[in-house]
């Protein structure tokens, strides 16, 4: 077993990586796993069953708020068909433990969040069903098993739980105020990180001497992943064999075994999870629900498996949902233009109980964007409301941050009065600087940020954006040019493990990341083929059941094809020498008689020469000594910390007609660099779905709570705008390989970079639109018609109210 | 979910017998409101009385001389939307009908559940009301001036079964929508016919007791038909709707504008977003 620790790496160091014989990495390959999935042979949790199967039904709380009282079971329990009424007071007696999510983001790269005065981070305690309160609507109290499903949801209708109401919070501004109502007893105010970060002396004197201060302030809102696939738990214990089988799909099965095993107090050998095809994460999957836990331990209880799946309407109240992040920037901005210094204060909003701080912790690192600012600081802070749990949601926290920086940057151009890119331009991160170090500490690993931004110009042709502008003007319409730069990183839990086993007829790569779509069977066997120049048809990915998942890291952050690629190569670097030690025992040489070259043994004294598959065909039928006896096999462990930095810019056009507020993108262009690119169809892919999604939070997603009674407006897809294919244009994307020097392959990563700017450059080009009407605007997102238009009209009133002749750069278009 | 009966009668009389029989029974149509209302738990009922094989509930006959259309209840959308008969004589009732929903909402509801339904957004009771059209149920004939009573409200009795509905064939009629970015159903939806009487102007999505007439809107374009007859109207925001896609001023603002575009457009249905 090997343990090495990559920190620098050369792209192309390893001899088993020959750009020059690569026959699949690089080449837009269709994905293997399409004909499964369109074909309907997909295996997603709902598609197991057991023999003999009960089903689960949750008690949810009506409130925001509410000491539990009592709960009464006695009617449910007479109920046709209930086998079990369950509650926080039953999973106490039976000494279940609170989930440990590990919130606090911890590798020596990340920013070190800390509670108020330094103190440790409390998150409170997340048990499978409470006992003391409901903390926010849809929060699970009780749980039904019955036969049926039917008969499970009939008697959660009669289970009597009596609530005491209690003052609740949602807004994160008031519940950091000092007399809000308080969600955790065990912490003074609600406040449960306060970190100050950065050079804040030197901050407060660039500040002082600047010749421009800017500032922008926004709330970047609440919203879910909506994944197809509703959530689903199948959880079973054999009394024989005193072990536990949970069927969930998930962002990675070994991480949700690790913790069951904490929860139900078990070794982690007794538990076994299977996590096949997911039907969408996006982060809401990566953290372990409480009802993976309750399927399990109710199994044991009435002794048969036990299934829950969500309804639509539980997956709205009850998925992990995603940022939540007030924040407040400032600039200081000399003569030139040259960005001095700048201030955060970035306030998150983590809901009842604390999940992950990875959005405010991986938003704290980026401050700073694309731009060389010598100087900043940082308040972070987090608190809880009475609302369900945030967790990083795709490009957890950057889209939030991107979003701060751009539109700072955007508002200071207007206020010195200088072209936007040209600002871009003087204060971009030069490649010879790079590795960068930024000014709250996180270290670019490359990129070339001038030369992309540039190849977007001209891949948006912004230059003709103007006679674009003017010809929406003569059919009445406002169009507006948006524009962003972003850098993100990504990081990830750092420890990987890879089997590789070489077969007769094919190659078997057991790894322990699990996609939601992704296409990992694709890209990781496009890897594996290449390094082992074995056909790509040949090469299979093994993934998702822990009782041949050994150990792996799961799929979050943009790490899988980064930490794929790298232990894939390094596992073949021992596969290798595990193969000549073979050949040579087979064919009775000493070792050093053998040479490999790009996928053949030769035997250096005759012409013998055997590929992998014949390799391993003979090793079968041969009789190898112990230390052989496995075969063609290695397990590879790997740690790699190092983070990368993918990067990239957007434009977009967007043209809104004044009389609806209704808005259009007519164009929308991106350039990603994503390192090395392994498949450009996946990527671009990728890059697309991204997009949507980072588009759908700036114009139509919102989980929306209602201010007079704290309840969720929005519980179904009636109520919550998703991101359809007639609201998008056709994207322009181009990829941009700035190899990382920090593995291997100098892969990046691909997953986020579409969502990370997508926030900053639709609201950049909505405010460029509005501008001759309204100036700036203090417009939150999503960017609605009503919105729009209601900023229209105030616009016009301000106008007339000021001065009936117009000062504007731009005249106004009447329709 | 509880226990449910499924009865499937074979003419009116049946249903309404079957109806009266059983307190708790409903009639289903194309299930596409009363199916996700039960699964909510909106709706619980014991019975279910399918009227959509009831002969005679079905399909679309032009009265000779091409002076009115009469479609029968479970008539679904779809077959509304393609019949060469409504696109011949009120093409944009046909356009009505294929912008409701999607396609599956399209393949399975049915004009009679919509109207019986009377959601305060859904399009044919802005449709029935502009054409001015007759609810003809199993008990008597009700003019849209007087069915369409307030929200999810309408003249029907309990047990009263909509048998068709007789739609005058206008001069012309235009449909103007501006749709909701998550359920895609009308923010404001504005039906404008003319006929010899004068022009009728129905809005759906917007009031607070449901579909309405524009009466100063009428008047103007009985005057002038042209969208400069509109120009300086402005409908009063006091009875309309506030909720997440509008507030009352914009929905004002959205009848005025979506009024000019069915003006612009008779003929057919313009959706905007
Ligand atoms: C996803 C989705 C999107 C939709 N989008 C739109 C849209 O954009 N615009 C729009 O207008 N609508 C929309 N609808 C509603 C759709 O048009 C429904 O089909 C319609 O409102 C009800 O018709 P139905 O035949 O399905 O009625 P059902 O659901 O079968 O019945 C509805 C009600 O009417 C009663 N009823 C049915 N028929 C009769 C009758 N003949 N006499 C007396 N009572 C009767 C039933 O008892 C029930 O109470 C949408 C629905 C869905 C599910």
């Amino acid at each position: 077993m090997n343990d090495r620790l990559l920190k620098t790496t050369n792209p192309g160091g390893s001899p088993l990586i020959n750009e020059r014989l690569f026959k699949s990495i690089g080449k837009p390959l269709q994905r293997k796993e399409d004909q499964r999935l369109i074909t309907g042979k997909g295996r997603f949790t709902d598609d197991f069953s057991m023999a003999d199967q009960t089903w689960a039904w949750m008690v949810r709380s009506p409130y925001p708020h509410a000491r539990i009282v009592h709960i009464d079971k006695t009617a449910a329990l007479a109920m046709p068909g209930v086998l079990a009424v369950l509650t926080g007071a039953d999973c106490m007696q039976d000494g279940l433990n609170a989930i440990q999510h590990s919130p606090v983001p911890s590798t020596q790269y990340d920013v070190k969040l800390r509670g108020p005065g330094d103190t440790p981070v409390f998150t409170g305690q997340h048990y499978l069903l409470p006992v003391d309160k409901a903390r926010f609507v849809g929060e699970a109290i009780a749980m039904v098993v019955a036969e049926t499903r039917d008969q499970a949801s009939a008697a959660a209708e009669a289970v009597e739980v009596q609530y005491e109401e209690l003052p609740w919070v949602f807004d994160s501004r008031e519940a950091a105020k000092p007399d809000a109502p308080r969600v955790w007893e065990d912490i003074p105010g609600n406040v449960l990180v306060d970190a100050t970060f950065g050079d804040i002396e030197g901050t407060e004197k660039a500040f002082a001497a600047a010749a421009h201060v800017v500032t922008f302030k926004s709330h970047v809102g609440r919203v879910t992943g909506v994944g197809l696939e509703p959530r689903a738990a199948l959880g079973h214990y054999d009394a024989d064999g005193d072990a536990y089988t949970l069927y969930a799909g998930s962002g990675g099965a070994v991480r949700q075994k690790r913790e069951l095993a904490d929860v139900l107090g078990v070794d982690q050998k007794k538990i076994r999870v299977l996590s096949f095809d997911v039907g969408g994460n996006f982060g809401t999957r990566n953290r372990l629900y409480v009802e993976a836990g309750l399927v399990l331990w109710s199994s044991k209880k009435v002794g048969r498996p036990v299934k829950f799946r969500a309804e639509r309407s539980e997956s709205f109240l009850t998925d992990y949902q995603g940022r939540d992040l007030v924040t407040d920037v400032s600039l200081a901005i000399d003569r030139d233009g040259k960005f001095l210094a700048m201030r955060a204060h970035n306030l998150s909003n983590v809901g009842s109980v604390l999940v992950s701080l990875s959005p405010l912790g991986k938003g704290s690192g980026l401050i700073t964007g694309s731009y060389d600012i010598p100087l900043a600081t940082l308040r972070a802070q987090a608190v809880f409301t009475n609302t369900m749990a945030t967790q990083a949601y795709r490009s957890s926290g950057r889209p939030e941050v991107t979003f701060a920086i751009e539109r700072l940057i955007d508002r200071a151009a207007l206020q010195i009065g200088m072209d936007r890119v040209e600002l871009r331009r003087r204060n971009l991160v030069k490649p010879d600087q790079m590795p960068y170090m930024n000014a709250v500490g996180s270290t670019y690993d490359s990129g070339e940020y001038e030369i992309n931004m540039d190849a977007l110009l001209e891949l948006g042709d912004f230059a003709g954006a103007e006679a674009r502008r003017a010809e929406a003007q003569s059919r009445g319409k406002l169009l507006g040019i948006g524009f962003c730069n972003y850098v993100e990183s990504s990081i990830g839990t750092p420890k990987e493990r890879v089997d590789l086993i070489v077969h007769a007829d094919s190659v078997e790569v057991v790894i322990g990341t699990q996609p939601a779509g992704q296409g990992h069977e694709t890209s990781f066997a496009q890897v594996a083929a290449d390094v082992l120049n074995v056909p790509f048809e040949q090469v299979f990915i093994i993934m998702g059941d822990t009782d041949v998942v050994s150990a792996g890291g799961g799929t979050h952050s943009g790490r899988s094809m980064r930490h794929a690629s790298t232990i894939i190569v390094l596992a073949a670097e021992e596969l290798v020498m595990q193969g000549r030690k073979i050949a040579a025992h087979v064919f009775d040489v000493a070792v050093d008689q053998l040479a490999y070259d790009d996928g053949v043994f030769r035997c250096l004294y005759d012409n013998r020469a055997w590929t992998w598959f014949e390799l391993a065909a003979k090793a079968a039928a041969a009789k190898l000594p112990p230390e052989l006896a496995a075969g063609l096999r290695v397990r590879f462990d790997n740690e790699m910390h190092t983070p990368v930095f993918p990067n990239g810019s957007c434009m977009c056009e967007i043209e809104i007609d004044p009389e609806t507020g209704s808005l259009e993108i007519k164009r929308y262009a991106t350039i990603d660099d994503v390192g090395r690119c392994i498949n450009p169809l996946i990527v671009h892919g990728q890059a697309h779905g991204a997009i949507a999604q980072g588009v759908g939070q700036a114009m139509w997603e919102g989980c929306h709570i209602d201010p007079a009674t704290g309840q969720p407006l929005v519980g179904s897809l009636m109520d919550y705008g998703m991101p359809r294919f007639d609201n998008l244009p056709s994207f322009k994307n181009e990829i941009a390989e700035v190899l990382s020097p920090t593995n291997p392959f100098g892969v990046k990563a691909g997953g986020e970079g579409g969502t990370t700017g997508a926030l900053a450059v639709i609201m950049s080009a909505v405010e460029d639109a509005l501008l001759p009407i309204c100036g700036v605007i203090e417009m939150e997102m999503p960017a609605t018609p009503l919105k729009v238009w209601t900023a229209i009209q105030e616009g016009r009133k301000r106008q007339r109210e000021k001065s009936p002749a117009r000062t504007d750069a731009r005249p106004e278009v009447t329709a | 979910m509880n226990p449910i009966t499924y009865l499937r009668p074979g003419s009116v009389d049946e249903a309404t017998r079957l109806r009266a029989d059983f307190e708790e029974a409903k009639y289903l149509s194309g299930g596409h409101t009363l199916l996700p209302s039960m699964k909510q738990g909106l709706a619980r009922p014991s019975h279910l009385i399918d009227l959509t094989a009831i002969p005679g509930l079905r399909g679309i006959a032009v009265e000779a001389g091409d002076a009115a259309l009469t479609i029968g209840a479970a008539t679904r959308h779809v077959e509304v939307a393609s019949s060469a008969d409504v696109l011949r004589v009120v093409p944009a009732l046909a356009g009505l009908a294929g912008s409701i929903g999607d396609r599956q909402v399209r393949n399975r509801g049915t004009i009679g559940g919509s109207v019986a339904n009377n959601d305060p957004s859904a399009d044919y009771p802005a449709g029935l009301l502009g054409l001015g059209a007759t609810v003809v149920t199993n008990q008597r004939e009700i003019p849209a001036d007087e069915y369409f009573v307030g929200l999810f409200d309408t003249a029907l009795e309990p047990g009263e079964v909509i048998v068709r509905v007789r739609l005058p064939v206008p001069l012309a009629a235009g449909y103007a929508k501006f749709r909701s970015a998550a359920s895609r159903y009308s923010v404001v939806g504005v039906f404008v016919v003319r006929t010899p009487q004068g022009v009728r102007v129905a809005v759906t999505g917007a009031g607070e007791g449901g579909v309405f007439r524009a009466t100063a809107l009428e008047a103007a374009l009985s005057a002038n038909f042209s969208a400069e007859a509109l120009a300086g109207l402005s409908i009063d925001s006091g009875a309309l709707l506030r909720d997440m896609n509008a507030t009352p001023e914009y929905r004002a603002n959205l009848i005025m504008v979506m009024a000019r575009h069915a003006v612009n457009n008779m003929g057919r249905v313009s959706m905007y977003k």
